[in-house]
């Protein structure tokens, strides 16, 4: 390239030719402004609902959780009788030692039944530490009303779901009875009502003092549950180091624990992708036909062109220009009505199904996905109008002048 | 001397190979006015194509301001021609997406050698010397084929070439028209000292030309 081809004079033609075609040039920007609009969207909403339920549910729960092996039946962390870890020491010395562990708390789980003053419900009642849990659970951003873990600090103090909460009719500052296993019963004060949003959660969890626990079933210093929170969550070797290296515990981690959760991510993934992927083909293909046919329509002019001094980059740059600035410019508008549409989904409001407790559709705005659907809109039309530009830089004068 | 060739010999090798051009040695001047005529098939148009620098598939030497033509490079071929060479075509080709005065400036915006009012205001003038400067906003597509291929001969002014060809430039056109075309370009070759190269059929321009070439089966007849 003997000389610099992005030039005032290269554009200007290369403008001059788009806008004699108006009609078919906001056409091939439409198509691509649909590509990018919809890429937009559904890149918002599906991250947007795989964000939302990785927050509730990951960070709910923990990535790793050991509890005793069940001599009778099968261990969940909802269903647990008596079952005592024995050797929570050595377990902590391996968690201790593990860099990938970012922290770790001890939990005495019990079932219980629920008394308020009108109603009654089973609950799964978590003995926790404060200060280990504070280190597992932002409670404080779940709370819908009360404190979150300090308040644990005081005995006979117990932090609810909402949905619990609701169904017991109770709220902060009321008092209810607690029924355990062993028949003992005790008044707990509520501290605080907290909201995962996701039902399944919110429907059972209850937060008390492991210690004011432990007291009521007579077991000090007993616990049944030891939570990991892992710095990378999808190393999971410590599950079975743990399991296979210390006797009398079972371990799980959280993609057995999530399953669904984690194939509807994959899936939810793969959805958008492929379909942004399609439109953005057709946005590209709409465009590369332009092209190629204003290239044939046009062969004579690109042959004057050539004759009058410009070379074959030039015109090149010219036809690369124009499908640049078409996709510019549907990029541009694409990434503005991608916004404004899941701007209006993020403000629809959503009936609240069994599953996941949520007031309006969860979307993701994050910057990086409307940069990145622009390069797309933009890669796709480089794409497109590559093969065009090339094709009308190989046409030869000579053929064209004499072929009349 | 402006152009000089030294013994082309050009063959097209389809539909069968085929000797188009046979042995052509010439030399052009400034202030020269030649024309080549001859029968269809001749090779006129094919030894136009070579002078004009658009083919260089040939055997043989040519020279033009004492450049070898074959020594450049596609890009420096393309520079070269935008700034020596002017074009008039038998089917005017304007571009009409522009208006008359933007096709004439077109040439001289790619030299870029001069600044945008100074090119504008030369091309005015050029129009203004085919009469044409009354068109100059016109979009192209509105003009006549006369009026088209005097724009066009402005256009091959405006980068001041040394050379001008012309193939057929009054082939399409009426005979008033065509007089016209052709009294423009003598007065150019005159006033402004140019060589110019014209392909035509029309007895009128090969006899008054300063020189005129025949051409029969790829040969210059002596």
């Amino acid at each position: 390239m003997s000389k610099q081809v992005f030039n005032k004079t290269n554009i200007f033609i290369a403008l001059q030719y788009l806008f004699a075609r108006k009609k078919q040039s906001f056409l091939a920007a439409i198509g691509v402004l649909l590509g990018v609009t919809t890429f937009i969207v559904m890149i918002n909403f599906m991250t947007g609902v795989n964000d939302f339920l990785d927050d509730a549910v990951f960070n709910g729960s923990p990535d790793i959780i050991v509890s005793a092996k069940s001599k009778k039946q099968s261990t969940t962390t909802s269903n647990i009788l008596s079952n005592y870890i024995e050797n929570s020491n050595k377990v902590d010395d391996v968690l201790k030692a593990d860099e990938n562990v970012q922290s770790f708390a001890h939990q005495i789980i019990s079932p219980a039944i629920l008394i308020s003053e009108s109603k009654q419900f089973p609950g799964s009642i978590n003995g926790i530490f404060p200060a280990q849990e504070s280190n597992m659970v932002d409670l404080e951003r779940r709370l819908i009303e009360g404190e979150g873990f300090q308040s644990l600090l005081k005995e006979n103090s117990i932090l609810l779901g909402v949905s619990l909460a609701k169904r017991l009719q109770i709220s902060t500052g009321d008092e209810i009875k607690m029924i355990l296993p062993n028949g003992k019963n005790t008044a707990l004060k509520v501290a605080g009502v907290f909201s995962f949003g996701i039902t399944t959660i919110d429907n059972v969890r209850t937060y008390v003092s492991a210690t004011t626990l432990q007291n009521l079933l007579g077991k000090k210093n007993s616990i049944t549950n030891i939570h990991v929170k892992l710095k990378d969550r999808d190393d999971v070797r410590l599950k079975s180091y743990l399991a296979e290296n210390i006797n009398g515990i079972v371990t799980e981690d959280w993609k057995d624990s999530n399953k669904t959760i984690v194939i509807g991510n994959k899936v939810r993934d793969i959805l958008t992708w492929s379909v942004s992927f399609a439109l953005l083909l057709v946005a590209g293909f709409g465009i590369y036909n332009i092209l190629n046919i204003t290239v044939i329509q046009k062969r004579k002019d690109i042959a004057v062109l050539k004759t009058i001094g410009y070379s074959s980059n030039d015109i090149v740059f010219i036809f690369l220009v124009q499908s640049l600035i078409i996709g510019v410019l549907g990029a541009f508008f694409g990434g503005f009505f991608g916004y404004i549409i899941s701007y209006l989904i993020s403000t629809t409001p959503l009936d609240t199904s069994d599953f996941i407790i949520v007031d309006t559709y969860p979307i993701n705005f994050k910057m990086s996905y409307y940069i990145l659907g622009f390069f797309f809109g933009i890669l796709t039309t480089i794409f497109a109008g590559y093969f065009p530009s090339k094709k009308a830089s190989k046409v030869d004068p000579v053929t064209i002048i004499r072929g009349i | 001397m402006i152009l000089e060739t030294q013994h082309i010999d050009k063959y097209f090798l389809e539909p069968e190979k085929h000797q188009v051009l046979r042995d052509i040695s010439l030399s052009i001047s400034e202030g020269e006015l030649v024309s080549v005529f001859g029968e269809s098939g001749s090779g006129k148009s094919t030894l136009l194509y070579i002078l004009s620098t658009l083919d260089t598939d040939f055997q043989g030497n040519l020279n033009i301001y004492n450049q070898d033509i074959k020594n450049l490079t596609p890009s420096a071929l393309t520079d070269f021609r935008n700034k020596h060479i002017g074009f008039v075509y038998q089917f005017h080709y304007l571009l009409p997406e522009f208006s008359v005065l933007q096709n004439v400036m077109l040439p001289a915006m790619k030299l870029s050698q001069k600044s945008k009012e100074e090119i504008k205001e030369n091309a005015l003038g050029l129009l203004d010397e085919v009469g044409m400067k009354a068109f100059a906003k016109r979009p192209s597509y509105q003009l006549s084929g006369g009026q088209q291929q005097r724009v066009a001969i402005a256009r091959a002014l405006i980068n001041d070439p040394a050379l001008i060809i012309a193939d057929e430039p009054t082939g399409n056109l009426d005979q008033k028209n065509s007089e016209l075309i052709f009294e423009l370009l003598k007065k150019i070759t005159g006033s402004r000292n140019k060589a110019v190269v014209i392909a035509t059929h029309d007895p009128k321009i090969y006899h008054n030309s300063h020189c005129s070439i025949e051409m029969i089966d790829g040969s210059i007849r002596l």
